[in-house]
């Protein structure tokens, strides 16, 4: 059974169908790509995904259950957590605090002992800090634990959304273009960052790209968009042969 | 973890607390005069009211204005089952002020309740409009209520000022918000505040969360309402007016949105302002008021451009500074005199209760324009922050 599988998803917006008829399945373990230009529908996936948005017609399934229409925050709960192309980091709170606000979905005490900060509580508190700290070095942000999270640049601040991602546990993990603005250096960091976890963290990665290159070299599986249309599907090989991929892409190099 | 032991543990604080809030009562009443007493009474109303608000507005992000409204619901509430539950006069145990102290949190609770749940559809500016609009609406069915009084208010049978209680409210408001800022399960109400679409997508549910700030915020508000209620023994809905709404939100926006410390020396210090106005006996001329008025323009304009501008000496740029707050108001003050000398603006004089909010509208425009986040932007006072600060002190020394 895959893990997620999209099964003819459609969304319209008005007039406009911004995803139309995409199926494709995602195995545990895999290193999932979805590309295709500006514009073809891949948030708009992420965002039917995480239940953000409900598909109009189409079904989103996740181990088995049909999750399409799902409120984003029980999308989160079984297991499927994101990061945002237009990064979302909670401005005001340090780089710690924001990973401990993912870690925070597997709580256990109750609110009420929060307010009262009972000695569980305050045990827990401390083991999230704990478990965010040692996820802020596997991205490498340990130094930055008590910065200002809007006070980063921008390529901290992705890292940090995929740590904050990371800090829910989830079983599939979903990356919108987590290398937009980064130096060619930061790139092949954050190649090292989701090698990791997918192997040592043995999550599933689904990510969306724009960058080519680092696709093609990252991922095992890919998906094109374009248009909203699923016009090819394959290993990176059969994708960079694909006329119409490259059609799509007006002769960029891919 | 049950009630029981959570409390056993924190046993020791809370009697110390009670032993603070008993010991503090006996000592005022035994030191001060009645006024003065009355002060301290409604300064420890004002805080908890900040600090509760500061829950809705500060840490949770969402923006309501009707305070009041939770206030009067559980002033009312509180007053109406007072003489209902305890129609004897003159008891001497206040125990029934415990009992319509909980019966005023309470029914102030459900109203945070029914105004919590539009909030999970209302953002900024549409939520703050219905916030406002519960508290006027309190405010209009309490006036055309017979039974209750209407416009002519309602006497309670009993009439105690509690020093302690009220002490031990602010405490315990305070301790409440702090605690949960220290644990774990604040960061979601933060996190709901910076980011609700984030928020929901790390799975924090936003409806638990808004609703939970708005009802533990009332609450707190409607327990400072029942006291409140008790100590003149009279209510009128005039006491709750929209007026009282703004100068809490002023207190909070003040302290710094958020910082508990900010609300609880805000609160401190801005209800002085209306209280110690309303027993001033000065007048204030026309000519004078508007020199004031652009003293306050020119001192803001010249600190920011002190601030902007000049760097130099930490010694030279305090007495720049100063100098930016004092000559605008010497010139001012001067030029105003002569305005009341040459009566061009007629010859208007104000009563210094008139110009209430006048003042609190300049403090709140001079902070609002010099720090806009707040006193004390997004911090908290603690032990640590002031060890730091004497270190840091000490090293440059
Ligand atoms: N909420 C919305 N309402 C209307 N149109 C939308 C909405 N969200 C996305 N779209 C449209 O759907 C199309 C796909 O957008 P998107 O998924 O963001 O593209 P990308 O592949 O670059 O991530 C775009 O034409 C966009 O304008
Ligand atoms: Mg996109």
């Amino acid at each position: 059974m895959a893990l997620l599988r999209m099964e003819d998803v459609t969304i319209k917006f008005g007039g406009l169908t911004a995803v139309n008829q995409v199926n494709f399945d995602i195995e545990k373990g895999d290193l999932f790509g979805l590309i295709g230009p500006n514009g073809a529908g891949k948030t708009t996936c992420f965002n039917m995904i995480t239940g953000v948005y409900t598909p109009t017609s189409g079904k989103v399934i996740f181990e088995g259950n049909d999750i399409s229409g799902t409120p984003p925050n029980k999308i989160a709960q079984v297991g499927i957590c994101r990061t945002f192309q237009n990064i979302r980091l909670f401005g005001a709170l340090s780089a710690l605090e924001n990973v401990m606000v993912g870690a925070y979905l597997r709580h256990q005490t109750s609110l009420f002992s929060g307010f009262m900060l009972s000695p569980r509580a305050i045990r827990e508190t401390a083991e999230l800090r704990k478990k965010s700290m040692e996820l802020l070095s596997v991205v490498n942000l340990a130094d930055e634990a008590s910065s200002r999270s809007s006070d980063m640049s921008y390529g901290k601040q992705r890292r940090l959304e995929i740590a904050r991602a990371m800090a829910t546990d989830p079983k599939l993990i979903l990356l919108d273009e987590p290398a937009a603005g980064m130096n060619p250096q930061e790139k092949d960091e954050l190649r090292a960052v989701v090698h990791r976890i997918r192997d040592e963290f043995e999550k599933t990665v689904l990510l969306i790209e724009h960058d080519m290159k680092f696709v093609m070299n990252l991922c095992e599986k890919i998906v094109v968009l374009d248009h909203g249309e699923e016009i090819a599907a394959g290993g990176p090989d059969e994708i960079r042969s694909n006329p119409k991929v490259i059609e799509a892409y007006l002769g960029e190099p891919v | 973890m049950s009630l029981g032991k959570i409390l056993g543990k924190r046993a020791l604080s809370i009697l110390a607390a009670v032993g603070v809030c008993v010991l503090a009562q006996m000592v005022l009443t035994q030191s001060v005069d009645g006024f003065l007493l009355r002060l301290f009474f409604l300064g420890g109303l004002y805080v908890t009211l900040a600090v509760s608000l500061n829950l809705i507005n500060g840490i949770t992000g969402q923006f309501s204005i009707g305070h009041a409204g939770f206030y009067m619901v559980g002033a009312y509430a509180a007053g109406l089952s007072s003489n209902y539950f305890f129609p004897r006069q003159s008891l001497d145990m206040p125990a029934y002020l415990l009992v319509s102290v909980l019966i005023g949190s309470v029914a102030a609770a459900i109203a945070g309740l029914i105004v919590g749940l539009p909030s999970l559809r209302l953002k900024g500016d549409y939520l703050a409009v219905v916030t406002l609009g519960f508290g006027e609406i309190i405010r209009i069915i309490t006036l055309n209520q017979e039974a209750w009084g209407g416009s002519y208010g309602y006497n309670l049978n009993h009439k105690h000022q509690s020093l302690a209680l009220v002490f031990l409210l602010a405490i315990v408001c305070i301790a409440v918000c702090r605690n949960l800022l220290k644990s774990a399960h604040g960061l979601a109400f933060l996190a709901v505040r910076e980011d609700e679409v984030a928020a929901q997508a790390m799975g924090i549910n936003l409806t638990k969360t808004k609703v939970v700030a708005f009802v533990v915020g009332a609450t707190f508000a409607g327990a400072a309402g029942a006291l409140f209620a008790h100590d003149s023994g009279f209510i009128n809905p005039d006491l709750f007016k929209m007026e009282l709404s703004f100068l809490i939100l002023t207190m909070v926006v003040l302290g710094g949105t958020g910082s508990i410390t900010g609300s609880v020396l805000a609160a401190a210090t801005l209800f002085l302002i209306p209280e110690l106005l309303r027993i001033a006996k000065f007048e204030v001329s026309q000519g004078v008021l508007l020199g004031v008025l652009v003293a306050v323009g020119v001192m803001v304009y010249t600190i920011r451009l002190v601030e902007r501008t000049f760097h130099g000496e930490k010694t030279q740029k305090s007495l720049l500074l100063l100098g930016a707050v004092v000559m605008p108001y010497v010139v001012m003050f001067g030029v105003g005199k002569l305005l009341e000398t040459y009566t061009i603006l007629g010859d208007k004089f104000y009563k210094a209760n008139d110009l209430r909010w006048v003042i609190l509208a300049i403090v709140l425009l001079v902070v609002m324009l010099i720090r806009p986040s707040g006193l004390f932007g997004h911090h908290e006072f603690s032990w640590d922050w002031l060890r730091s600060k004497m270190n840091r002190r000490a090293v440059e020394a």
